[in-house]
């Protein structure tokens, strides 16, 4: 009877109840509020619900050397979680994102690019502010690339410039996407005027094959060689298009943009939220980094919205780009083009702008890509 | 196109090659002592002259199978064991070779010595590549060394721009200092507050993108005339007028109309296929033969008849 008793008792130490502190019930609640908002406000669900789940997961409170952590070298989840830390995950998906992404906006109208690369003002600008605040360039650099709204690329940077951060940056960049239509339109609308709400652009050109072809070939050598440090992303980016437009890859390009993605995204997810353990997440710099990573949003659709203002000055009426596609040079697709397009229509039922705004929008996705091959290249 | 599948191969051939010889080709001989007194020991607790290579690339390179010489007229004199875990060399690391003629003492003792070498040679696996080679510097006084300014840099020959004697012996490790600063320390300490990075930067990004919009505005230009001079020359050929309307002329509201009407007729024909919102037009080359179909290749599923 005293040896069962002992068992017991040996047993409830190694349960979550016996281990468990408000840390982990924190860490939880954050677990489910993500699911929640997942299922319930379908706020990007395909990457809310595997972090949410991925959250608790990754919480539950355990009895250190089980070797089932994901911190514990060896584990099933330690395995599955080197794609996030070694960074061979985030090319995987940029590969599925180049091979369902149509250029053709941006290719029939290459102006369009210059406004992806204002919208990277918001890396930039959030870089500085977390060095006033006291982080250090490398840390910066991570925390910045929020700013990208590029979920992959900013756990590609953050796993080789700051890995302690690496889980906050994730589901704060995640978070923010996910917020894309809660947190542009204020600024758009208080950005512009209601005559350039109301300008109506050109329907875009019927763009060509070969030109659809050469797109992904030259993009990637010039960016490429302007910077290599960018290389995995850019060039998975790139050769995902090439799948998709050769027309004679159509089964490779249905795998990268179908159940390749997929599987990546259910393992990005789940492992970036279980790396979100309360004892690595719940610190002071977790809740800077929220803070900086809603700025870098903020700055980066400000920067984007007044380019366009900007450059409207330099183009002839009949020309002139709707600022409400400013918002899109923040990379995320499609979030943040729906998001022009619903404003725009708030103001004239007939102004569909969603076509335009995808020019800029995947712009940003080549133009976050650039950004941190940068910040690799000077910081890593 | 038999021609084109032979080039093809020959190709693959020369890459493959030049991939293995590329990978040993990073090693460079560093640094050398020629007496030493009373410097580095041996695992024997002897003082011997030393040659050190330093592996340049970012990859791991096994040296095994490669020769170090000291003669021309016998480049294999000293053949790296094979299958010896040592020989492979880490990334940006060293491998010491004791010249002390003493080769049966294990891998990285060679046979032959300094003292009576003129040159040093390492030579690649094919055993007729030389990889490095270096004229070897007499006059130097006892325990001190020979070497590259800095790891791997240099000219090829141990003489000349990048060598030096060296104001301390370094085997095994780097000739020069490690830097120890960051280049995250380092741009804190030049730009604490983020400017240069935020104007460097963003003009790299503005630069990346106006020269792809540049070279795209470009391009089509040059797609819509050629799609212009397509469209004249098909109406020549009907005897029509040029067709001068762009896609442009027509409004958003046409396109949309199109569609509709397009989805009406496929609905009521019944021609949908099986994805919605997507009308597939598509040629069909080849119609469907058993002969091609795949299923007929497959292995039939035993079954078990009694």
């Amino acid at each position: 009877m005293e040896n069962i008793l002992d068992n017991l008792v040996q047993f409830w130490q190694f349960t979550g109840f016996a281990n468990c502190n408000f840390q982990y019930l924190i860490m939880i609640l954050i677990g489910l509020v993500f699911i929640y908002l997942g299922i319930k406000k379908e706020w990007e669900p395909l990457l809310l619900v595997p972090i949410g789940f991925g959250i608790i997961i990754g919480n539950i409170p355990l009895f250190p050397g089980l070797q089932v952590g994901i911190y514990e070298e060896g584990s099933v989840m330690n395995i599955l979680y080197q794609g996030v830390q070694r960074g061979f995950y985030p090319p995987l998906i940029f590969l599925g994102i180049g091979a369902m992404t149509d250029f053709s906006a941006l290719i029939s109208n290459p102006k369009l690019l210059l406004i992806g690369a204002a919208a990277q003002f918001g890396i930039f600008g959030a870089y500085a502010i977390a060095l006033a605040l006291g982080f250090t360039p490398a840390e910066a650099g991570a925390i910045g690339i929020i700013g990208g709204a590029d979920g992959p690329t900013a756990i590609f940077l953050s796993s080789r410039l700051a890995p302690d951060l690496m889980g906050a940056i994730a589901v704060s960049a995640y978070s923010y996407m996910a917020l894309v239509p809660v947190i542009q339109p204020p600024i758009m609308k208080l950005l512009t005027t209601q005559k350039e709400r109301l300008i109506k652009m050109k329907a875009p050109r019927a763009v060509s094959q070969t030109e659809k072809i050469i797109f992904p070939i030259l993009g990637f050598l010039m960016t490429a060689f302007i910077v290599p440090s960018g290389l995995p992303l850019l060039g998975m980016l790139f050769f995902g298009n090439l799948l998709k437009e050769s027309g004679v890859t159509k089964r490779l390009a249905e795998t990268a943009r179908g159940p390749l993605i997929d599987i990546v995204t259910i393992l990005i997810g789940v492992t970036v939220g279980c790396s979100t353990q309360a004892d690595q997440f719940l610190r002071g710099s977790s809740i800077k980094i929220f803070a900086l990573g809603a700025l870098s949003f903020v700055i980066a659709t400000t920067f984007g919205v007044l380019f366009v203002k900007f450059f409207n000055l330099f183009l002839k009426e009949g020309n002139k780009i709707n600022p409400l596609i400013g918002n899109s040079g923040v990379s995320a697709v499609p979030d943040a083009a729906r998001v022009s397009n619903h404003v725009g229509l708030e103001y004239d039922k007939t102004n569909y702008l969603l076509m335009h705004a995808m020019g800029p929008n995947v712009a940003g996705v080549i133009g976050s890509a650039v950004a941190a091959g940068i910040l690799l290249g000077f910081l890593a | 196109m038999k021609n084109l599948r032979y080039i093809l191969v020959l190709c693959s051939i020369v890459v493959s090659l030049s991939l293995s010889a590329q990978q040993q080709s990073a090693m460079r001989i560093n640094e050398y002592l020629v007496t030493n007194t009373s410097d580095f020991q041996d695992d024997f607790g002897q003082q011997n002259a030393y040659i050190e290579l330093f592996n340049t690339s970012y990859g791991t390179v096994d040296i095994g199978g490669c020769y170090l010489s000291n003669d021309a007229n016998n480049l294999k004199k000293y053949a790296i064991p094979r299958g010896d875990v040592l020989t492979k060399i880490k990334p940006r690391q060293h491998a010491l070779f004791w010249a002390d003629n003493q080769p049966f003492r294990g891998t990285f003792h060679v046979n032959f010595t300094l003292a009576e070498s003129d040159t040093i040679y390492f030579v690649s696996s094919d055993g007729r590549t030389i990889i490095d080679k270096i004229f070897v510097k007499k006059d130097l006084p006892d325990n001190v060394t020979f070497g590259r300014t800095e790891d791997g840099i240099g000219s090829n020959c141990g003489c000349g721009e990048g060598w030096q004697v060296m104001d301390r012996t370094s085997p095994s490790t780097n000739n020069a200092g490690v830097d120890a600063e960051s280049k995250s320390d380092r741009m804190y300490r030049v730009d604490p507050y983020g400017w240069i990075m935020t104007i460097t930067a963003m003009s790299v990004v503005f630069l990346a993108l106006i020269i792809l919009a540049i070279i795209f505005t470009g391009i089509a230009k040059v797609s819509v005339k050629r799609g212009q001079e397509k469209a004249t020359k098909a109406a020549e050929v009907k005897g029509e007028a040029a067709p001068k309307a762009k896609a442009e002329d027509y409004s958003a509201e046409a396109f949309a109309a199109i569609s509709v009407a397009l989805h009406l007729f496929i609905e009521e024909n019944e021609a949908h296929d099986e994805e919605s919102f997507t009308i597939t037009l598509q040629h069909e080359a080849r119609k469907y033969s058993p002969w091609s179909s795949k299923i007929y290749g497959l292995r039939q599923t035993p079954q078990l008849k009694k």
